[in-house]
């Protein structure tokens, strides 16, 4: 099974935002806040699917706080302590 | 989902805008209105406003907004009766559409801004031929009473705009006002992709438009019930109602909505509210359903980029609950939740936009009726919309300041009743759309009470 680090995550996140997702230029990167760049409810739930997808975890969406969705970092912290715990 | 840069939806000619599928479903939805119930299926936002409003400003912006873009009062034809029909761009209409029209000898005196004018009521109660570009009419309608001004209302078919895209619209005027926009948006020429881009293959495309027609035939395993019942050929009645709720009351609303649904979905609270107080009316007659059945459109516009204007950009997905998990909040949200991301992970969105796309080719007529025959005549339990904060930036529209907005979207006389939610500034609108005599004095009584109880969680 592959391990999943916070960086790793947060490189997920990233590219699934920035390929799938959402229209962002180049000055979108991982520390960029989700909600500015245009995030709402059908992309984050697009979003949770790919992560659950590739990780098998699903978050709830009561941990969709505005703090853990600040940027693709904080997102995957947010995932990593799930995908740690399982 | 992802956009590709295929095939643009202008003809070579430049003459022939293809409709969305969206356009197409609602171009059903029009052709079953007209015939069944002599009207057409038009959508309304109104401004309004305080004094100051350029009506001949005005005139001069939304004529040249045409000129610039044709699709304003284009017909909306098939080539030769036959093929996928179209906005006939290369045969704009140049003679009065959009109509504008200053009805300033009506006054109101009431207290505050006053009753909503009867004229906006008729206007969505109109037949307008899309094969003529009857597509958008505005009304403004001069306020007397101790807060002058204009009421302004937009009335489009059902198609030209989408509730995001008529927000837009306003926001689009007013920046030409202020010569701060192009004259064509930039999401709306030619070469931009769509939003969705569907697969090659007709198998595929086949597919999802079945499992999207599969998943709305199930909706009937459970017992549906709208407040007006199955569907019937009378003559369409629509009014509306706006409750404007204070900002201080707005903002326990919103934080309420956020805390209990999410702060990303705060419209299943609004899905819940509504449900409830139509539950509040069907438990009153006696006449439960076995479940509650809301279509929720879902904005395609690409995220974090611009959003097309014109043409309707939604898909659909189709949120059921069990009635007997109504009286319990949480539960209700619950469900609603697990609903949705179901939907979600099951492709709705997409397949939507496949099987609508499907409706341009189908007999328009079609999925109406497979849906009502699904559902035992009905086809869904009422209408709703939720468009956060509206007109977002627009604190002036053409020198009068915005006082209030909000949209009124038709709704069949089955289901007979729809709810919008929207955010004007920091007071939360609820407009209820419904036909004439579907709820007795008692019955409105008990829906608006019901409706607050379920915002505001008072007893």
């Amino acid at each position: 099974m592959q391990e999943w680090t916070r960086d790793r995550l947060a490189e997920l996140i990233h590219r699934i935002l920035r390929d799938d997702l959402l229209q962002v230029s180049d000055a979108f990167t991982p520390a960029s806040n989700l909600i500015e760049a245009g995030l709402d409810s059908l992309a984050v739930t697009q979003l949770m699917l790919s992560i659950e997808e590739s990780t098998g975890v699903w978050l709830d969406e009561s941990l969709l706080t505005p703090e853990n969705l600040a940027s693709s970092e904080t997102l995957a912290a947010c995932v990593h302590e799930h995908v740690g715990g399982r | 989902m992802s956009t590709s840069a295929d095939a643009s939806d202008v003809s070579k000619s430049g003459g022939r805008l293809r409709l969305t599928g969206a356009d197409g479903f609602l171009r059903a939805f029009d052709v079953e209105t007209r015939r069944r119930n002599g009207a057409s299926h038009l959508a309304q936002v109104v401004l309004r406003l305080g004094p100051g409003f350029d009506a001949e400003a005005f005139r001069a912006v939304l004529a040249d907004a045409a000129r610039a873009n044709p699709i304003l009062c284009a017909p909306i034809r098939r080539t030769l009766g036959v093929g996928t029909p179209a906005y006939r761009l290369d045969a704009a209409r140049a003679d009065g559409w959009p109509a504008f029209t200053l009805h300033s000898g009506v006054q109101s005196a009431a207290p505050g801004r006053g009753p909503i004018p009867p004229l906006f009521f008729e206007r969505l109660n109109e037949v307008r031929s899309a094969r003529r570009g009857e597509l958008l009419r505005v009304d403004a309608v001069s306020r007397g009473g101790d807060q002058p001004g204009t009421d302004l209302a937009f009335t489009w078919l059902h198609m030209l705009f989408d509730g995001s895209g008529s927000e837009r619209f306003v926001q689009f005027l007013e920046a030409r006002r202020r010569g701060a926009a192009p004259a064509v948006p930039a999401a709306d020429r030619p070469e931009t992709p769509p939003e969705v881009a569907l697969p090659r293959g007709a198998r595929e495309r086949g597919a999802m438009a079945m499992t999207w027609q599969r998943g709305m035939q199930e909706l009937g395993r459970l017992r549906v019930r709208s407040l007006a019942g199955p569907a019937r050929d009378v003559q369409q009645a629509l009014v509306y109602d706006v409750h404007s709720f204070a900002a201080e009351e707005s903002a326990g609303i919103l934080s309420r909505a956020a805390s209990l649904a999410g702060f990303l979905t705060p419209m299943l609270f609004y899905v819940a509210a509504a449900v409830r107080a139509h539950d509040a009316v069907l438990r009153a007659r006696g006449s439960v359903p076995e479940s509650y059945v809301v279509p929720l459109p879902v904005d395609l516009r690409p995220k974090g980029g611009e959003g097309g204007v014109f043409r309707t950009r939604v898909s659909m997905i189709w949120l059921q609950v069990r009635a007997d998990r109504v009286h319990d909040l949480a539960l209700l949200l619950a469900d609603l939740k697990e609903v949705r991301r179901r939907a979600i992970r099951e492709h709705q969105v997409e397949n939507g936009v496949a099987a609508m796309d499907y409706a341009l080719r189908a007999p328009a007529r079609l999925y109406a009726h497979m849906t009502r025959r699904a559902l035992r005549g009905e086809l869904c339990s009422f209408f709703f919309g939720w468009t956060a904060s509206f007109c977002d930036g627009v604190d002036e529209f053409f020198g009068a300041p915005l006082l209030d907005g909000f949209h009124a979207p038709s709704v069949p006389p089955s289901p007979g009743s729809g709810v919008v939610f929207s955010l004007c500034g920091t007071h939360l609108n609820v407009t209820h759309v419904r036909q004439q005599g579907v709820l007795s004095e008692a019955e409105l009584a008990l829906f608006r009470a019901a409706l607050v109880r379920a915002l505001t969680g008072g007893a």
